[in-house]
């Protein structure tokens, strides 16, 4: 009989997805810290040493502590996934990538070889164990939905580019770069944009732009196909690049028809939704979806230019894309997380989601990220604008990380004074 | 004849079509969107005695589990009833922030109760309750609100 997930100590205790939650802002500051104190010309070159930390401060330290977090917490209250010793997996494996991020941040900048093999060993484990009792999660489900199956091939893209990094970061460490180094970095890259992070946030979408904004469902075609098209197109990517290079834009065409598809369609749901709520989360949406269009756009245009302008391909879609997607996310599931916990022990009284965060301070946010982003793709060609967009990013960054710390804040005060519970649910 | 689990899958799509229409009489006004509040707290206390009353009851029975699953279900319906509760009073209160703080608040806590009831526990509830499906769907159509 498959009754866990509806138990109550099936669902994670707050602190499991909130630690990865609240540290994410920290390292967007930290990216933000190394981009304005750089050069422009350094970090427009996608191998140097510079912008490969900042990227994997914002892809380990932000993009993927918030979809572990989410992970973690969605999995077992909504599929019934039973993540085996979820609270001390997932604060060990936190730990461990805490550490790792900051030790390759250090090891690299500083070609400090005792830093990097810190990061070496500390990002693969830590990735290594919470993907792996993830998984153990999701063959757990007894009931698969679309969402539960992409999250399940998005864990198996995950699981791999955490071996590609590891051999990378090896190369690194043994400086021992070679053309093979370069191919893995291509497919690294594109897998864990598209294939983790892509594939992710397509399956999540199936079920929470219907749900949160009630906008038309997905079609059929879509939730049960799109994401083995978009598998095999990345499979393909990666055979094609090794057997036959020359042809690998097809591959890449083949991605980009469907992500342009995906864009579009969450461009129409989004006008179709019979909310009439427009709050932040829905602008960060919207932006994901033009961000998104843009970017595969460039990707596609791009190999006319023999990837000359892939670093902006790289700030578009995972700047663009995936941060929005991710910020969005955060501005819905924190409150609610804390309202529901709360409410579960008895306290009744408390502010509604909404009230949680400061919704004028949730907007000028989104408008400096915002401003940010468009900041970053200008500096390609006026390199001046890159210390003053750096800037608004780390602003948007910390205000970031006060908005959401505000429900946390409410949750530790009404834990710790106490009120009198409210029975009046119960009468 | 359709399933237990059918029947009451699609009475929570009735359920959200009548929040979907409230929110937008709502973000018209507030005073107008009085009457569509009330049917859709209405369709949903149905909805809750229907499940708490008759499904709930029946599937305890022939399982024997009273402290498991309905019981986890039987308590969000209570938080569910509560913000409903505070939507008829941000109505009389004609407080629009409020009204849309809490509808925000319970439309999050409806649809993963939804789902975790559409995922997990009707499938669970038609595995026990096939035999008697037919018979335990004509009571639900018969079913007079307390």
């Amino acid at each position: 009989m498959k009754l866990q997930g509806l138990s109550t100590d099936q669902a994670p205790h707050l602190s499991v997805p909130i630690r990865f939650f609240i540290t994410a802002p920290l390292f967007g500051i930290l990216a933000g810290l190394i981009i304005f104190f750089n050069d422009s010309n350094l970090l427009m070159n996608r191998y140097s040493l510079e912008s490969i930390v900042v990227t994997h401060l914002l892809t380990i330290g932000f993009l993927g502590f918030v979809m572990l977090g989410s992970l973690t917490q969605m999995l077992p209250v909504l599929a019934g996934a039973k993540i085996p010793k979820a609270q001390t997996i997932s604060m060990i494996s936190y730990l461990l990538l805490t550490i790792g991020c900051l030790a390759m941040f250090f090891g690299l900048l500083q070609n400090n070889t005792f830093f990097t093999e810190i990061a070496f060993l500390a990002l693969g484990g830590g990735f290594l164990l919470i993907l792996g009792v993830i998984a153990i999660g999701i063959k757990s489900v007894s009931h698969f939905t679309s969402t539960v199956k992409g999250m399940g091939v998005s864990v198996a893209f995950a699981i791999s580019i955490v071996f590609m990094g590891m051999y990378l970061l090896y190369g690194h460490l043994s400086h021992n770069i070679t053309s093979l180094h370069l191919l893995i970095a291509d497919i690294h890259s594109v897998w864990a944009v598209l294939g983790f992070s892509g594939i992710l946030i397509i399956s999540v979408s199936f079920q929470v732009l219907p749900m949160f904004y009630v906008a038309p469902k997905f079609k059929p075609f879509c939730k049960n196909r799109v994401v083995y098209i978009i598998s095999t197109g990345l499979i393909l990517w990666l055979i094609l690049n090794i057997a036959l290079p020359e042809y690998a834009f097809l591959a890449k065409i083949w991605l980009s028809l469907f992500f342009l598809a995906f864009a579009t369609t969450v461009w129409i749901k989004l006008n179709k939704r019979r909310r009439p709520v427009s709050d932040v989360t829905v602008w960060y949406w919207r932006s994901a979806s033009v961000f998104l269009m843009l970017g595969v756009f460039l990707w596609i245009t791009d190999e006319l230019f023999k990837n000359e302008y892939i670093v902006m391909v790289a700030i578009l879609i995972g700047g663009g894309f995936i941060l929005s997607v991710m910020i969005g996310m955060l501005y819905k599931i924190v409150p609610f997380l804390v309202w529901f916990h709360l409410n579960a022990m008895g306290y009744m009284n408390l502010p509604t989601i909404v009230e949680m965060i400061d919704k004028r301070l949730a907007k000028i946010q989104f408008l400096l990220f915002f401003t940010s982003l468009v900041g970053f793709i200008f500096s390609f060609y006026y390199g001046l604008l890159l210390k003053p967009s750096a800037l608004f990013f780390i602003l948007s960054m910390v205000i970031l990380q006060y908005n959401i710390i505000q429900p946390i804040w409410l949750y530790a005060k009404t834990k710790k004074t106490k009120p009198d519970f409210d029975m009046s649910m119960f009468n | 004849m359709s399933t237990i689990k059918e029947y009451l899958t699609l009475d929570h799509r009735k359920c959200d079509e009548l929040f979907a229409d409230m929110e937008y009489k709502a973000s018209i006004s507030l005073a107008d969107a009085k009457e569509i509040v009330e049917k859709f707290v209405a369709q949903t206390e149905r909805h809750f005695q229907l499940e708490e009353r008759i499904v709930f009851e029946e599937f305890e029975q022939k399982t024997g589990m009273t402290q498991g699953p309905t019981q986890i279900m039987r308590h969000e319906h209570s938080q569910v009833r509560n913000l409903m509760k505070e939507l008829l009073d941000a109505i009389s209160q004609n407080n629009k922030d409020k009204f849309f703080g809490t509808s925000e608040t319970l439309m999050i806590l409806m649809q993963q109760h939804n789902m975790k009831e559409e995922q997990m526990l009707y499938p669970l509830v038609q595995q026990h309750l096939d035999d008697d499906s037919d018979r335990i769907i004509e009571i639900m159509k018969t079913l007079v609100v307390e």
